[in-house]
């Protein structure tokens, strides 16, 4: 029997964030300036450099309410942060600046994560939860003005988790909501397109692959399911994959759809292979629930790092998979 | 002398004759004198032309026959070269008559060749009379010295002046000879007038020269390699006569046009025979032999004590490079080394004209075409390389330091086309492997591995900035000069060298054999600090020379090149090696381990209980090996260190790495590491610009942590992380406490995972933590509790009447509302609570949820709960640590009396066992617990300590008193007279603190009693004193009593005959054995109550 490797530990660990880290995202384009942007549930937003590894400034714009999903926007050097204050702030980080420059009003009391769609056609598309729970609006970032709201008809419970893509047709959303049920909306039209009972619990993440026009979604149970569109766009359950531990905060493709990272409560986080859902690798680093897992989108594949951070405080940073 | 000299002629002629006609007639002293003085009246114009005249006396004295007195040959040399020095020779027959004339005088009557016996003054007046005469000579007639038909008068000249200079005992003497060579052969140096030959007189010259060039070259190599003690003047004299003579002989422009030589010899008869002609099968052989001998002469020359000799050396050098580079090719290379040698030379003097020289010679090399000049120096250096190992076995310091200047030297001379010289791959192989087998250091010694730290932890204060390198052991020589030109060397190579090349080959030796891991390592320490050009002794004029065509090494080249480096030396096998004895065997261990925890990384704590298999059979390092394992260490710090310092600021981004492995190391046992160790974070402070150690560690906390954090996962790998841990600790402040409390909690969670086998390590480190606690938030509380809780009202019951009076006194003055004063401030005198329990409380009752607790004291009670357990572990280290880290808790605690109680009262039972029944090293430290723990919540203990600890101790005490007793002066040493006095030194404040009741107090003075005894050692009478004192404070009367009981000095009267008499046990008693003490206490007992009845009478 070949023995697999043993997991490797963490190439680093971004520590100082004095609260727990709710969401990562990785801005590696610069030349030269590898950038990780975290926040935090004390409302703020660190930026790391991860040549030096330390916080190179810390924002904060959200009058310390937690903040629960940031986004660097690529087209206008922008970035965004969604915090629970119910609102998303767009801030201008040029040349060391750090203002915010206006903030977008979610009305959401829930946590659920803004999505961001910057297509081809120079149009950048923002969905974000709104006042009813259920409701999804997406809008034009750049005009701020709405396109569409999308409230899906029958009794799906809490809008959970999103994922807005461009298709062929225009662009589409995948939708997570509490009843356990992934729905895909028509973001041009306004109307779903197909509807999953993937869970039995609420779906607590979500994320697509536009390439397989594969997704894969966790919850609250055991459970990790994928599912693909198919030509008539309607989902299909594909495979599932069963967990040690209940409970999954996010779930991550890697950009080159090889690995699937899933943030667990038990402090782990899981790798999977992404094609079958095989399991690679338990990382066990956190002592508490992992909020969230990202992966770097640096030019050079070897660079390419994964961050998860995590309830304890710290961000961990590895470098997993990226030889071949 | 007179001013006025005689400028007439005629005059001058007949103020001259009388004495000259009467010399001639008398050759006596006083008339040579009279004459010798006459002339010096004369002037020089009258002296040139009364020349003849007046010189003929004089050499009539020389001529006449038979023997003569020496001071008469003296004196008239004397005067004649006064007659010499101040005119000159028109015809060739005076000259040609005064030469010889005057060499007859120095050699022997029966062999012209040799000298003769004469005195020393003799002849060093006859050569100083050669000497003028061949200064005074006019050209023309000067050169027919050096006509064929004279050779064999030159020849006995020549051969008369090297027989003085060679045989000749008095330096004078052998100084004026080769002076009289020097002048012979016009090179002379002096700062007379002398004759300029033009190119044909030079060839003339030469050829007469050619005839005697052998016996010269012979005589002064003779000289030259002669007795040190002859002196530096003879030496370089005779040096100097060397290469004017082979200079002419063999200059190349003469030689080249040698068919001018031609003499018709067949005129010359017998004397042709003698005439050479310089042919060039002649030339060549001659040139042979002149290397032999040149080579003897460097040898003998280049590493000379004095440095005019080397001086003197690199003239020669010059001059024959510059005259004759073609016609002895043969000998540039032993010239060149011999100004390569130079190079280095300590002597500025020697170095400067050596630079001069070399640029020169660059310079001619350059308008020549180049590439002969580098050919010749990289074979030299190749050759010199190939022995060099050879040469450090053998030769001296002083030899191996000139060899090692020699090839310093070379590569200066090479600058940048080291790098060409470098590419290939066997010059390449030879250095490295001499580089390899000079540096090999010497691990013989013990001090190596016995040199320990005591400091547990390391002192990052300012007091270290400086920390020294140590001197290292060499197997093959101990001159600093030579390791620091060893050093120079390798610089010189990363400088101008390829640093790919060098390091990549470097690195591979590093790994390719322990035998030169070290030697590599060193060598790559200096090219890297080469390579940044830090350290580098150049002369200016010689690096502006090669700035143009050398482009530095780029600094991103420089900085990969580091990182390959510096990743290579902490990697696991290079870093964690065993450097003690003791901790050998788990060192070992763990090493062997670290394939298998390679496996098992992540999982420690499950692979902790796996023994390897290779474990068994595995023996423990020899001394040697140890040795060679702290020294690599301390070469690869040092590196660390000069690679900082090499990087400047840009070393900051490798801190991230190689911090923690340097602060593993500055806490190293070993006291060479540690001390290395703290020279490379010297070195990283000034690099990174830190203002000090602390600084550094505290700015990087962050990256550490890091390494602590992941490395407290793999204990087996990384054992260290919790000693780096408490060295932050220590020099942190409280800024660090956010940044840590998730590594404390690691480091308790490892705590609990491997209770067993780390648990002093860990242990450790908490302490260091709690310590550092204590000092971060210093207890408010503790200040408040301090005052004495003795309340004056504790004698209720006044034993005399005036006592009872000055109560009543002030029970009355109360009543008027005159002592509200002091109502007031016996209330003070009452403990208050501390404010801080009372805001805690207050804040309690509010909310129903209890209030976060703030980051230390929530730490610190997790620290504590973890010590409930281990108070019980098994090994005495780690009980007593634990102890202390309790000790610590408490302290931070104390503001939080809610916290505290109930942790305490987790404690007690394990802290009770530590108090009765453990090791008696064990007990004196619970004991101290015990009396802090009393100090911070004493009401909460009374009845504990009452009834569970006391019965014990004062049994305990009661029962050794009699051993105490009885014991000798070598008591003092044992543990158990350590506990005693442990346990009465804390009894006191403990009966205070706890404020016990009296049946306690009177168990406690009852087994104190006997400690009053003069014959218990005097540090328990005195430790047993101090419990008196502080039972005096709780309750004097008590305490006056049993004294009184044992010794009572005073019968008391009474005061009124209506009381009954007073009779104590005391009373009657004779002088004992307890009489001094019980006085002494008894005394203070009555100063004490004087005080205070003073005191309130005074209100």
């Amino acid at each position: 029997m070949v023995m697999a490797r043993p997991p490797p530990d963490p190439l680093f660990t971004l520590r100082g964030s004095a609260a727990p880290v709710n969401t990562l995202q990785f801005h590696c384009s610069t030349a030269g300036r590898p950038l990780l942007y975290s926040g935090s549930e004390k409302g703020c937003v660190h930026v790391w450099n991860l040549n030096n590894r330390r916080a190179e400034r810390v924002l904060e714009g959200h009058d310390g309410a937690s903040v629960i999903w940031v986004s660097t926007v690529d087209s206008t050097d922008a970035f965004l942060s969604q915090g629970r204050d119910m609102r998303v702030c767009v801030w201008d980080l040029h040349e060391g600046r750090s203002a915010v420059t206006h903030s977008l009003r979610t009305g959401s009391v829930g946590f659920c994560q803004c999505s961001l769609l910057e297509a081809e056609t120079n149009k950048t598309l923002l969905a974000l939860p709104a006042e009813h729970t259920e409701e999804i609006k997406v809008m034009e970032l750049a005009s701020q003005t709405p396109v569409r709201s999308l409230i899906p008809d029958s009794k799906q419970g809490m809008l959970m988790c999103m994922k807005m893509f461009q298709a062929e047709s225009g662009p589409l959303l995948c939708a997570g909501y509490e009843d356990g049920s992934v729905v895909l909306w028509d973001v041009s039209h306004g109307r779903p397109l197909s509807c999953l009972k993937a869970h039995p619990e609420p779906v607590m993440c979500l994320d697509f692959d536009t390439d397989r026009q594969k997704g894969i979604s966790g919850s609250s149970d055991k459970t990790l399911t994928s599912w693909i569109i198919d030509s008539q766009q309607n989902l299909q359950m594909q495979n599932s994959v069963l967990l040690t531990n209940p409970g999954v905060s996010q779930l991550c493709i890697r950009a080159d759809g090889k690995i699937v990272a899933a943030a667990g409560w038990d402090g782990n986080v899981r790798v999977f292979g992404w094609k079958r859902l095989k399991p690679l690798a338990v990382l066990q680093h956190h002592k508490d629930l992992v909020h969230s897992v990202a992966f770097s989108n640096h030019p050079e594949a070897s660079q390419r790092l994964m961050a998860a951070g995590s309830k304890d405080q710290r961000i961990s940073v590895w470098s997993i998979y990226s030889e071949s | 002398m007179a001013d006025h000299q005689i400028d007439d002629p005629k005059i001058a002629f007949a103020y001259l004759r009388p004495s000259c006609v009467l010399l001639t007639k008398e050759p006596i002293l006083c008339n040579i004198q009279a004459l010798s003085g006459h002339l010096r009246a004369v002037s020089d114009g009258a002296l040139q032309l009364l020349q003849d005249y007046a010189l003929f006396p004089l050499r009539f004295v020389l001529k006449t026959p038979g023997p003569k007195r020496e001071a008469l040959v003296q004196a008239a040399m004397e005067a004649m070269t006064y007659v010499l020095e101040n005119t000159c020779i028109h015809s060739w027959e005076s000259l040609r008559d005064l030469f010889s004339e005057l060499c007859l005088c120095l050699c022997s009557p029966t062999d012209p060749g040799k000298p003769a016996p004469a005195s020393e003054e003799l002849k060093l007046a006859v050569l100083r009379c050669l000497d003028a005469l061949l200064h005074s000579a006019y050209g023309d007639v000067f050169f027919k010295l050096y006509e064929p038909t004279m050779l064999p008068g030159l020849g006995a000249a020549v051969s008369l002046f090297l027989a003085l200079a060679e045989q000749e005992k008095a330096r004078e003497v052998q100084t004026e000879a080769l002076k009289c060579l020097l002048s012979l052969f016009i090179q002379c140096d002096c700062s007379r007038t002398h004759l300029e030959p033009e190119k044909e007189e030079r060839r003339m010259l030469g050829s007469a020269l050619a005839t005697f060039l052998p016996g010269i070259t012979r005589a002064l190599s003779q000289v030259i390699g002669g007795d040190v003690r002859q002196g530096h003047a003879v030496t370089v004299k005779a040096m100097r006569v060397w290469y004017t003579t082979v200079g002419l002989v063999m200059e190349d422009d003469q030689l080249q046009n040698a068919s001018k030589d031609n003499i018709d010899t067949s005129e010359l008869g017998r004397v042709g025979g003698l005439v050479v002609k310089r042919t060039p099968s002649w030339s060549k052989a001659t040139s042979k032999r002149l290397t032999l001998a040149l080579q003897k002469v460097i040898s003998c020359t280049s590493a000379h004590q004095h440095w005019r000799v080397r001086l003197e050396l690199v003239n020669l050098s010059d001059y024959l490079l510059a005259r004759c580079s073609r016609s002895l090719a043969e000998c540039t290379g032993p010239l060149l080394e011999a100004l390569v040698g130079a190079v280095n030379d300590e002597e500025p003097r020697v170095k400067e004209r050596c630079s001069a020289v070399l640029d020169e010679v660059a310079r001619r090399n350059q308008a020549n075409g180049g590439q002969a000049l580098k050919d010749v120096l990289s074979e030299n250096l190749h050759g010199l390389v190939s022995s060099l190992p050879r040469l450090m076995r053998t030769t001296d310091d002083k030899r191996k330091l000139f060899v090692l200047n020699v090839f310093l030297g070379y590569l200066k001379i090479l600058g940048p086309q080291i790098d060409l010289v470098l590419t290939s791959a066997a010059h390449l192989q030879r250095i490295s492997k001499a580089l390899m087998q000079v540096l090999e250091l010497d691990v013989s010694d013990v001090r190596i591995v016995e040199e320990r730290t005591f400091a547990h932890l390391v002192d990052l204060g300012l007091e270290t900035l400086e920390a020294q390198l140590q001197r290292k052991y060499f197997l093959y020589f101990t001159d600093d000069k030579i390791f620091s030109a060893l050093k120079q060397i390798c610089r010189m190579l990363g400088h101008y060298g390829n640093i790919y090349l060098l390091v990549d080959h470097f690195l591979d030796l590093y790994k390719e054999s322990l035998a030169y891991r070290k030697q590599a390592a060193l060598v790559l320490n200096e090219i890297i600090t080469g390579a940044a050009g830090i350290g580098i002794h150049m002369e200016p004029s010689r690096t502006d020379n090669f700035r143009i065509n050398h482009s530095k090494t780029n600094h991103e080249d420089l900085k990969s090149a580091v990182m390959s480096i510096v990743e290579e030396y902490i990697s696991l096998n290079n870093w964690h090696l065993p450097t003690v004895m003791e901790h050998a065997d788990i060192e070992q261990q763990e090493k062997l381990q670290s394939p298998i925890s390679a496996i098992m990384r992540g999982h420690e704590g499950n692979s902790l209980h796996l023994v390897p298999a290779s474990n068994i059979g595995h023996r423990s390092p020899t001394l040697h090996q140890l040795n060679s394992n702290i020294w690599q260490i301390c070469i690869q710090l040092e590196g660390i260190g000069a690679f900082a310092l090499a990087l400047g600021s840009d070393f900051c981004l490798l801190l991230m790495t190689s911090l923690y492995p340097v602060l593993e190391k500055a806490g190293d046992e070993s006291l060479l590491v540690s001390q290395s160790a703290l020279g490379a974070m010297h070195n990283l402070c000034v690099a990174c610009n830190y203002s000090s150690p602390k600084d550094l560690v505290i700015s990087n906390a962050d990256y550490l942590l890091n390494d602590v954090s992941l490395n407290l996962g793999r204990p087996s790998v990384h054992p260290h992380a919790p000693r780096v841990l408490a060295v932050m600790f220590a020099h942190s402040d409280a800024t660090l406490l956010p940044l840590v409390v998730d590594v404390v909690q690691d480091l308790l969670t490892m705590l609990d995972l491997s209770y067993d086998q780390r648990s002093l390590q860990f242990s450790s480190a908490l302490h260091s933590l709690m310590k550092a606690m204590v000092r971060w938030f210093p207890s408010s509380a503790k200040d408040h509790i301090k005052p004495p809780r003795v309340p004056p009202s504790q004698n209720p019951k006044p034993l005399d009447l005036r006592q009872f009076l000055l109560d009543y006194k002030k029970q009355k003055e109360l009543a008027e509302g005159i002592g509200a004063n002091e109502e007031d401030l016996s209330d003070a005198e009452m403990p208050p609570v501390a404010p801080g329990c009372e805001d805690h409380s207050g804040l309690e009752e509010g909310p129903d949820v209890k209030p976060e607790l703030p980051m230390h004291v929530s730490v610190a009670k997790d620290v504590m709960e973890r010590c409930v357990h281990l108070l019980s572990h098994t090994s005495i280290g780690t009980r007593l640590k634990v102890l202390g880290i309790v000790e610590l808790c408490v302290n931070v605690l104390s503001e939080t009396e809610n916290e505290l109680l109930p942790m305490v009262h987790r404690c007690w039972p394990a802290l009770l066992q530590r108090l009765t029944n453990d090791d008696p090293l064990v007990i004196p430290q619970a004991f101290r617990v015990l009396c802090v723990l009393g100090e911070l919540c004493g009401d909460f203990l009374r009845k504990r300590v009452s009834k569970e600890v006391l019965p014990r101790l004062t049994s305990a005490l009661w029962r050794q008193a009699e051993t105490s007793a009885r014991s000798g002066p070598l008591y003092t040493h044992t543990l158990t007279y350590k506990l005693q006095l442990a346990v009465l030194q804390g009894l006191g404040p403990l009966c205070v603190r706890l404020d016990l009741v009296d049946s306690d107090l009177d168990n406690i003075s009852e087994a104190c009693l006997p400690y009053l005894s003069c014959r218990q050692p005097i540090g328990l009478q005195e430790a047993c004193l101090s419990v008196f004192r502080h039972l005096m404070q709780v309750d004097p009367d008590a305490c006056w009593f049993r004294l009184t009981e044992l010794c009572c000095p005073t019968a008391y009267e009474l005061p009124h005959m209506s009381l009954h008499p007073v009779r104590l046990s005391g009373m009657d008693r004779q002088r004992n054995e307890y009489t001094d003490n019980v006085l002494k206490l008894l005394h203070e007992l009555q100063l004490c109550e004087e005080n205070e009845t003073d005191s309130r009478a005074e209100k």
